[in-house]
Formats: C-alpha cells, sequence, structure tokens
C-alpha cells in the first residue's frame, strides 16, 4: 500500500465514487453536508495530475446527494441523485447550474445509472419505492416500475440494454425486461428472495459441509452486475454478507457467500478487468477485495449425498483499512494496469490505490 | 425529505433493525420526537334546538372540555403553551370568547389561544396545526379542539352575500349551493341508491345503540353540568349531561325508508340519512413523547400525519376518497394495514360512496356509529373522532387508524393515529 494518493471534502461527507467512462484521470464525488442527513449536497469533479488530485469542478445542490453516474454520450455530463427526489445533469462546461432538472421521485433518489449499451437512457431509484427511466433530453420520466418499498439501487445489465436490476428493503432483488409486455407486473421478469433457503426437496451444504438454510430478511443497499458473465449479479446490504446469484435461477439461492464485513455493505463493484474480482465497502470503515470463488477448484466434496448443491464460500483478498469513517463509495478505474480503485467515506476523504498492492501474495 | 426518517433509516442500517421498510412496521415505532395523545375527550353530543345543551353557549362547552382535560391527564395547565380551536359558526371566528373559556377552565393568562375554521374539518386541523406546531419546535405542549353549538349559532347568516364577481365564476358560484342540494345530486349522479343509504345509515343507529348501551362512550365522554330550561314548564334546572341523546334504538332500513326525501320529490336524502345538527365540544392534548414521559404523562395514541385535499365544490361528499389515499402516500400505508377508519357520516350516500370506492370493509368503518346516529357539531367532529378512535382501537387491541371528513366547499381532510 506504498501509493495512495488523497483528496479532502472538507465539510461535505462522501457517498458515491464514479470514474469517467473517457479519461482515466477524472472522477467525480457525491458528497452531503451532516453525512446526509440535512444539509446541501456537493458534487465535486476532480482531475488527476502530476500534482496530485485536484478539483476541475464543484456543483452545490439544495439538498443531500447520494449517488451520481457519469453520461455515456457526453464526457462532460454527470447526472446526480438529490436526496429532494430529483436528478440533476451536470455539464463541466456550464458553471453553477444543472443543464436539467429531473423531478419526480416523491422522496430521495438513492440511486442513479446510465444506460451503457445504447447510452440514451439513466435510471434512478428512491425510497418512494419506485424505479423511473429517463432520456436526458426529457425531464418526463419515460417508465416507471413500481418496487413498493425503498429501492436503494438500481442497475442496468451491461450486455442487454432492455434489462433493469433493482435491490430495496425488502430483501428482495427484482429483474425488470422491458421487451416483455406491460402486462399486470410491468416489465418484472424475476424476483429473487436474496435471504430464502433455495427452493427444491434439500437444502444446499456450504464448503464447511453445513446445511444452508437462508437468513432472517435484511434491507439490501447495494448491487452489482458481473461484467463478464451476464446472468450474475452480487448483492450487498445491512446483514454484512455479500452474496452472488444467477439470475437465471431465481429460487436456487446464491451461488457464493462472502463473509467478512462487521457492518452492512454500503457499495459492491465487479471489476471490469477480471470475472471473479469484486470489491466492497462497509459501514465497518474498510474496503474489501474479494473472489467469489468461481475461478478456483472446488473443494473436495466431504459428504456422499449428490443430490446437496454447493454454495462456494468466497475468499477475501484484501483488506483496505485506511478510511477513519464509514465507507460509503467505491469504484474501479477502467484503465491502466487494471488494479486502481476509489473510495470515498465519511471521513471526507477520497482515496485513490491500487487494489494489487492489498492482494496476499 | 425528513431529517429524522433518514436518520433512523441509517440506524436500523447499522443495527440490522428491518423496520425503516416503511409503511405500518414504521409508524408503529416509537420515537422520543414522535407527537403523541395523552388525553383526548368530548362533551356528549346533543340534538340542536332540543337537546339537553339547547341552552349552552359553545363557550361553556368547549370550558368543560378544556377543564376535563386538565382533570383526567394531571397536566399542571401551565405547561400548555397554545390551543386550537376549531369553530365553524362563531360570529367573529369565536376568538374572544374562546380565549376566554381557556381562563374559564383554569388555564392561566399565559396560555395562548386561537380558532380556526376549515368547515366541518375545523376540529382535525386545530389537533393538526397544534401537532405540527410542537413537531417544528413553536411550542412544547398543546391542545386542539373544536366545538360547536348549533343550538346557539345555526342560521342563515352562516354564509354571506356572494358578490358579483364570485357569482360570475361558475365554479366559485358553486361554493354556496347548499349540502343537502349538492348531495341530492351527487347520490343521483354516482348511482347511490335510496336503499343503500337508508340501509347505512340504519347501522349507524344500530351500532351506536349497542355502544351506547355497552358503555363504550363512558371512556371517551366527559360530563357536564349545564342550565336547561324545560320546554314544557319553562323551569330552568342543572342537569348533568353525559350521554349523546340524538341515538333513537329501532332505527331499521325499513323505517327510514318511510321518510319522505328532503331535497327533491324522488330524492334519496332525508333527515334520517344524514348527520344530525348538533351541540358538542372535544379536544386533545398532545406533546412530544420525550415530554410525555418527562411528565410522567400517559401516553394514548399518537398522531402520524394528515392530509389536505380540494375537490369539486358540487362534489364536496368525496373528499375522504382523495385525502385517505393521499395520507397513505405520506405514511406509505395500505387500506388493509388501518384497523378502524372513523369517516364523518355527514350524509350516508357520501361516505358509502367514498368507502365503496376505496374498497373499505363496512366492519371497519365507524364501529360505534357514526354522525348520522349522534351528530355532527360542525368544528368539533374532527376532534371528537380522535377520542373516539383512539378509545375503540385501545378496547379492541387493535393499532392503526384514519380519521376523515368531506368539507363543505368541496376539500377533505384524512389523518392517521395509532393508539398505544
Amino acid at each position: 500500500m506504498a501509493s495512495m494518493l488523497e483528496f479532502r471534502t472538507p465539510g461535505f461527507n462522501p457517498y458515491a465514487v464514479k470514474y469517467s467512462p473517457y479519461y482515466d484521470s477524472r472522477l467525480a464525488v457525491a458528497a452531503s453536508a451532516n453525512y446526509g442527513i440535512v444539509g446541501n449536497g456537493r458534487l465535486f469533479c476532480l482531475g488527476l495530475s502530476a500534482a496530485g488530485i485536484q478539483i476541475e469542478k464543484t456543483f452545490d445542490t439544495n439538498d443531500a446527494l447520494y449517488d451520481l453516474a457519469w453520461s455515456e454520450i457526453n464526457e462532460n455530463q454527470l447526472v446526480v441523485a438529490c436526496g429532494d427526489g430529483s436528478l440533476k445533469l451536470f455539464d463541466l462546461a456550464v458553471d453553477q447550474f444543472p443543464v436539467m432538472n429531473f423531478h419526480e421521485h416523491k422522496r430521495e433518489t438513492f440511486s442513479v445509472a446510465w444506460n451503457p449499451i445504447t447510452k440514451d437512457a439513466f435510471i434512478s431509484s428512491s425510497w418512494d419505492g419506485t424505479v423511473k427511466i429517463w432520456s436526458p433530453a426529457r425531464t418526463a420520466s419515460l417508465k416507471t416500475l413500481p418496487i413498493g418499498c425503498c429501492t436503494y439501487s438500481t442497475a442496468f445489465s451491461p450486455t442487454n440494454p432492455h434489462i433493469i436490476s433493482a435491490v430495496s428493503s425488502d430483501s428482495h432483488l427484482r429483474i425488470f425486461d422491458l421487451r416483455t409486455p406491460v402486462s399486470a407486473k410491468y416489465h418484472l421478469a424475476t424476483v429473487i428472495p436474496v435471504h430464502a433457503p433455495p427452493a427444491g426437496p434439500t437444502l444446499p451444504r456450504l464448503a464447511d459441509g453445513q446445511t444452508f438454510a437462508g437468513a432472517m430478511p435484511a434491507e439490501i443497499l447495494t448491487h452489482d452486475w458481473n461484467k463478464y458473465n451476464d446472468t450474475v449479479i452480487a448483492t450487498g446490504g445491512v446483514d454484512r454478507v455479500i452474496r452472488t446469484f444467477d439470475i437465471r435461477n431465481p429460487q436456487g439461492g446464491p451461488l457464493a457467500l462472502l463473509v467478512g464485513h462487521d457492518y452492512a455493505v454500503r457499495r459492491v463493484a465487479w471489476s471490469p478487468h477480471a470475472s471473479d474480482i469484486l470489491i466492497s465497502a462497509s459501514y465497518d470503515m474498510t474496503v474489501r477485495v474479494w473472489t467469489d470463488g468461481s475461478t478456483m477448484a472446488p473443494p473436495p466434496s466431504p459428504i456422499v449425498n449428490n443430490n446437496n448443491t454447493m454454495i462456494r464460500t468466497g475468499a477475501q483478498l484484501g483488506l483496505m483499512n485506511r478510511h477513519t469513517e464509514f465507507a460509503t463509495g467505491v469504484d474501479w478505474c477502467l484503465f491502466g494496469l487494471g488494479g486502481w480503485v476509489a473510495s470515498v467515506g465519511w471521513d471526507e476523504r477520497v482515496l485513490l490505490w491500487d487494489a494489487h498492492s492489498l492482494l496476499r501474495r | 425529505m425528513g431529517a429524522l426518517d433518514r436518520l433512523s433509516a441509517l440506524g436500523n442500517q447499522l443495527s440490522g433493525a428491518t423496520s425503516s421498510a416503511g409503511g405500518r412496521a414504521k409508524i408503529l415505532e416509537k420515537n422520543a420526537d414522535d407527537i403523541v395523545v395523552t388525553a383526548c375527550l368530548r362533551t356528549a353530543i346533543t340534538k340542536g334546538g332540543k337537546g339537553q345543551f339547547k341552552d349552552t353557549y359553545a363557550a361553556d362547552l368547549m370550558a368543560g372540555a378544556l377543564r376535563g382535560i386538565i382533570e383526567r391527564s394531571g397536566i399542571n395547565p401551565a405547561l400548555v403553551e397554545d390551543i386550537c380551536v376549531g369553530t365553524v359558526l362563531a360570529p367573529g371566528g369565536g376568538a374572544t370568547e374562546m380565549r376566554a373559556a381557556t381562563l374559564v377552565a383554569g388555564f392561566p393568562e399565559s396560555v395562548s389561544v386561537r380558532t380556526l375554521n376549515r368547515q366541518c374539518s375545523s376540529g382535525l386541523q386545530a389537533c393538526v396545526d397544534v401537532a405540527n406546531q410542537i413537531g417544528a419546535g413553536m411550542i412544547e405542549i398543546g391542545i386542539g379542539a373544536g366545538v360547536e353549538s348549533m343550538s346557539t349559532q345555526y342560521g342563515p347568516g352562516a354564509v354571506s352575500e356572494f358578490s358579483d364577481l364570485l357569482e360570475s365564476h361558475p365554479e366559485a358560484a358553486n361554493c354556496k349551493v347548499p349540502m343537502g342540494v349538492l348531495t341530492e345530486a351527487m347520490a343521483r349522479d354516482r348511482n347511490i341508491s335510496r336503499a343503500s343509504q337508508d340501509a347505512f345509515a340504519a347501522a349507524s343507529f344500530q351500532k351506536a345503540v349497542k355502544a351506547q348501551a355497552a358503555g363504550l362512550f363512558r371512556d371517551e365522554i366527559m360530563p357536564l353540568k349545564v342550565k336547561f330550561e324545560d320546554p314544557k314548564t319553562g323551569e330552568t334546572k342543572e342537569i348533568v349531561v353525559d350521554r349523546d341523546d340524538g341515538i333513537r334504538d329501532g332505527v331499521t332500513a325499513e323505517s327510514l325508508g318511510k321518510i319522505r326525501a328532503a331535497f327533491a320529490k324522488d330524492g334519496s336524502v332525508h333527515a334520517g340519512n344524514a348527520s344530525q345538527v348538533s351541540d358538542g365540544a372535544a379536544a386533545v392534548l398532545l406533546m412530544k413523547r420525550s415530554t410525555a414521559e418527562r411528565l410522567g404523562q400517559t401516553i394514548i395514541g399518537k398522531y402520524v400525519a394528515a392530509s389536505i385535499v380540494g375537490v369539486k365544490p358540487l362534489l364536496m361528499g368525496i373528499g375522504p376518497w382523495k385525502a385517505i389515499p393521499k395520507v397513505f402516500e405520506l405514511t406509505g400505508l395500505t387500506k388493509d394495514d388501518v384497523d378502524v377508519f372513523e369517516i364523518n357520516e355527514a350524509f350516508a350516500s357520501q361516505c358509502l360512496w367514498c368507502a365503496n370506492e376505496l374498497g373499505i370493509p363496512q366492519e371497519k368503518i365507524n364501529p360505534k356509529g357514526g354522525a348520522i346516529a349522534f351528530g355532527h357539531p360542525l368544528g368539533c367532529t374532527g376532534a371528537r373522532q380522535v377520542s373516539t378512535l383512539l378509545y375503540e382501537l385501545k378496547r379492541t387491541g387493535k393499532q392503526v387508524g384514519v380519521t376523515s371528513m368531506c368539507v363543505g366547499t368541496g376539500m377533505g381532510m384524512a389523518a392517521v393515529w395509532v393508539a398505544e
């Protein structure tokens, strides 16, 4: 952990960080005064230079900021999720005010994601229990998908522009397919009960031979699509365990469990460089790098019963403990040697570091 | 948007509690800054013009109810900072006599008083305003109340002449169409049959008779000693009024079916399936939970949220149909989360229509009867519903209730309460 770049956001507690999809030297941080409980928000656009991390631009908002997404069609634009329920599109060439304001959510907007394939839409999720689909050119939403309870995170499939996922406080991961007819289910294609035991005559077992019987329902705060395997999603939340699921088998229970965080998992992000690597930020103030075990040889079977499927136990590859408050955001840099990550926490710090330096050798 | 909601959501993310999911679980949480009710009561409600309160002024009714609040809660009256009284018909808004009434009731001059008028929802609006004052930190303890003496103040002077300007605007002119006439038209337009109205009204009477016989109103009624002039002998005597005198036994849909319609020859609305003209007062003592605990006050329930909406003046009866979903939206509740609805029975037709449109089962609405059976003293009703609701929830071991009413000139109001 030799080289680590640091930037401070005095008076503002970051909630999310995202690298630009266009430049390896540009990133943005969504931050909020007073831990996002009451007060203003500030969006920091940061540039990397020989002199370290420097501010390219900041934008202030009247309410807290909880998430951001870079535009995929305009390298100077990005959209933020605001505590007053709005989404605001900022342009680095336009000072001070957003170029577009999208205000339909009735409560805090908690997440926003840009369509990475068609690049012509973005989605948002909110405490008001809805996911909304937006065009950056229109102030009214294109579509509203009902969830029914506080929805902390929503995302597009990285390979299919019609597929949207969302996780919410009711312990469910929902997959919407916009190609299906609206019908009564509003495009809802799959519902995965994240904490329920798998359906089937026998319960699966864990690598240590114990049977796996599910867990108490808990709020899910974050999720991400695997960038290489387009049916795998990782979830994280209040119960501190990261789980991966195959969306083709919604009743089948998790593929893998990643256990280690001491408090709720606030953000997970799959590596853009390797199919089995993901990173997580948690209220336990740590950022951890994991493998989901999919590229490792399965351990020798200790039990004869072949009906039992097995749930993998992933392995923690490294732990970054330099944050001194809740770690809330983490993102991988798409460029370079494939290990650079940015992490943010309520300690008012943005840290840029190489995940390779954490790996056990 | 609420800082406290955000804080409690974060707290639950850390503690692993699942309750921040919203809806019913959320409103059943007990937090230090909840606005709670530590006393609520009403006077008996008596028939306008001939009931036992016919010679009692509104201010005297209010003074009695406020004295009851002090007695029941045992609170030091000097700790109450503001009192808001909803009253509709009083000339000058009743401001002067209500200030005087609080002094009579035993509050020191340091306690401020105001009146307000949002027609039939005045009593609820008074409670909500006081709750909001407490929530905003303006005051710590307050009383929301309502009163109406329709015996002494009901009459043609209630609405002043409309100007040419108001008359020139069609929707504005509709605001002065009499309740009975517009309700008759609405019942016809919305196909609410005479038979269904009479059945609903008869059920209200029957529920109220049963509740009165079982003593279910005893908890909420504060007995009042008043002067009463006997209309036969002309003799004035002191009587104690402790029961609603508008409740009639033996009312059935068939007996109501014989009454002639009041507003149209072939109409369906009549005195038996509309609310009674009545006198009465009610009051609700509100404070933060932290304050109640500090003062050792017994918490009866909590105020959760309220909604106010406008509808077409000629369709004022549909107010609850629009206000109740709005308060559900504010609280994340659904109709299934609510155990008891107290929806004011201004007219059987509008109450029935709202309940049917919202899909509320009959057994959840006004379990002790409503304004058709015991009366609708305009300003009082909103505050009266609070004690009717909270004591019913407590008695039946249920928790979540909604009070709602339509409001003349085309509005609706609703509030969510939790019994503890």
